[in-house]
């Protein structure tokens, strides 16, 4: 036997992580670190039509970014749409779990009923809040346009105002959810003691709640930002089907932007060029508020 | 706290009304399947099924069941017949989520249990690969699979889930071994048990149900995933989410028969979510939050 294999023997058979983790390390290294240094390299290149092949093009892709105006009005897109959708996944979440944190009977029932928004998958909620905004026959836009909310000649999905929104609608109806049934597990689970002794000092409800609640939740919120942040700055799919980016750019999204420049105008490198620039944001972005906000695995 | 009758039925009305109200887009859904396609049309929208009819059903899964004949839904028969599409999604859904949890088991013993220098920054490494987005994936991994022949192909849709999920499931498992006692695995050691027998005999079988939540997620995830399968297949497989796109056409949207396969592609989802109600939240934050 080599001492090679001797050693290999010895990692296996004693406590060495190394076998452990192997065929994570290898699923990791093969699916995410060589994609990365591919669309780094494919950044570089772009598809040249006459030669059917891709060519060295240098930082020419970068210049273009950086020149290129429906880049930054998708950047815009992405941002306001993150921005928007979490405030009032946030607000609505908490408020919807202090109301249902109740052990009522028919409390369960309705905290079961609201995770089944969860596995709906998002393309065919992306369809359903297009039936339901339709112009004609839709149930949202008809009731919106009986209360004078908007008129049949401006459609929520098809005016350029209006249309993120309707956009956004879908994914506050699909995710909203998820913040209750993160709030309540925090809210069930915090300690009785500090809320027996703002009742002897006689605190009115919004001062337990931005006092005691919402101190004590912190971490439970920190972690329910994080992971829904995440999500909704790379959004895709409610923007393919609903509007395709449209009208015009105005539900433009980075991902979705990158994802049209490779495919539906065969640009490869600068679509790639494009999808780095999302990565290296949320990156950026993810691990600064892990490291501000301390939160911990 | 005490609660007068009245702010306590007003409460159980409130919370009725909203929760209701997200069930509503869900419920317009089914009854959408249910109706023929003038009662879809109708204005104003009308929220009841007055005829309800099987045709969409039938139409996407090729059974007949009398309200159109055999011959019109078999495969070739109709345009909408999706039953291999579903069959697609059950094959990766299912295989991918296998491959998940074997790879991530194994990982999130050792992270659990074997101390290594830099353990940190590894989690830390797994975590980060949560954050890529899809599209920055599936641009490279379009342009490899092309030369490795794997577009279009089962294997090569199952590897991209199974990688997608591995975060999420590495992350959960390690926290449901790590509520685990340690002195256990000890006490196991100083009788002579190898880790590997260890991980079989003692620590699988006390994190069963642990590991079912985490295939159950995994299954999830894969079954409503959209953007690798709309980047890395062509017209040889497609899923669910993806292929009810096709139900767009140039004379206009078929919305019966995409409500039909909609709707029956949730209801597993719906059975399983319901059945992991206990550790869903731990899953959907990574395991970073107990319930």
């Amino acid at each position: 036997m080599t001492a090679a294999a001797i050693r290999l023997r010895r990692m296996v058979s004693s406590d060495h992580p190394l076998p452990w983790l192997a065929p994570l390390i290898a699923m990791l290294v093969v699916f995410t670190v060589y994609p990365l240094i591919y669309n780094i390299w494919l950044s570089f290149h772009e598809y040249a039509p006459f030669k059917r092949s891709l060519v060295y093009v240098g930082w020419e892709n970068w210049a273009q970014l950086m020149a290129d105006e429906r880049f930054w009005a998708s950047l815009s897109v992405t941002f306001t749409y993150f921005f928007v959708v979490l405030t009032v996944e946030l607000v609505l979440g908490m408020l919807l779990a202090l109301l249902l944190d109740s052990d009522e009977p028919g409390f369960g029932l309705l905290r079961a009923l609201l995770t089944l928004t969860l596995v709906v998958p998002p393309a065919i909620t992306g369809m359903m809040f297009l039936l339901i905004q339709d112009p004609e026959f839709g149930v949202l836009s008809y009731l919106l346009e009986r209360i004078g909310v908007i008129d049949s000649t401006t459609p929520i999905l098809a005016t350029g105002s209006t249309a993120l929104f309707g956009v956004m609608l879908a994914d506050i109806w699909q995710w909203t959810p998820f913040m209750v049934l993160i709030f309540l597990a925090g809210l069930r689970s915090l300690p009785p003691e500090p809320y027996e002794a703002a009742m002897l000092d006689g605190a009115s409800g919004l001062q337990v709640f931005r006092r005691i609640t919402l101190p004590l939740m912190s971490k439970v919120i920190a972690v329910a930002v994080l992971i829904r942040g995440i999500d909704l700055f790379r959004v895709f799919d409610y923007v393919f089907v609903m509007t395709s980016g449209g009208p015009g750019t105005a539900t433009y999204t980075v991902s979705l932007y990158a994802w049209q420049q490779t495919f539906s105008f065969i640009k490869w490198g600068y679509g790639a060029t494009i999808s780095l620039v999302t990565l290296a944001l949320i990156l950026l972005i993810a691990n600064l508020f892990i490291w501000r906000a301390k939160v911990r695995w | 706290m005490v609660q007068s009758n009245a702010t306590r039925t007003l409460r159980i009305l409130l919370a009725w009304a909203v929760v209701l109200l997200f069930v509503f887009p869900l419920y317009y859904w089914v009854t959408v399947a249910f109706k023929d396609a003038r009662e879809i049309f109708d204005t104003p929208p009308n929220v009841w099924i007055f005829s309800p009819t099987m045709k969409n059903f039938e139409e996407v899964f090729g059974i007949s069941f009398g309200f159109v004949t055999q011959r019109e839904v078999l495969p070739g028969g109709g345009n909408f017949y999706m039953a291999p599409r579903l069959w697609d999604s059950i094959v990766i859904a299912v295989l991918s989520t296998a491959l998940a949890v074997a790879i991530s088991t194994v990982a999130a013993y050792a992270l659990s249990r074997l101390p290594f220098r830099g353990r940190h920054h590894f989690v830390a490494w797994v975590l980060s690969t949560r954050m890529m987005p899809p599209v920055a994936v599936a641009i490279p991994m379009f342009f490899i699979y092309k030369d490795f022949g794997l577009l279009d192909t089962y294997t090569g849709v199952i590897l991209i889930h199974a990688l997608m999920n591995l975060p999420l499931a590495v992350l959960l498992l390690k926290s449901f071994f790590d509520d685990i006692p340690q002195e256990i695995d000890e006490s196991a050691v100083i009788d002579g048990a190898s880790r590997w027998l260890i991980f079989r005999r003692v620590i699988l079988p006390m994190a069963k149900g642990g590991i079912a939540a985490t295939a159950v997620l995994c299954f999830i995830f894969s079954w409503t995933e959209f953007l690798f399968v709309l980047t890395l297949t062509q017209t040889g497989l497609k899923t669910v989410p993806v292929v009810s796109s096709s139900f767009v056409t140039s004379t206009g949207t078929a919305w019966g028969n995409m409500a039909a396969l909609g709707a029956a592609a949730m209801v597993p989802a719906f059975i399983f979510i319901l059945l992991v109600q206990r550790q869903l939240v731990r899953g959907l934050t990574l395991g970073s939050l107990k319930q």
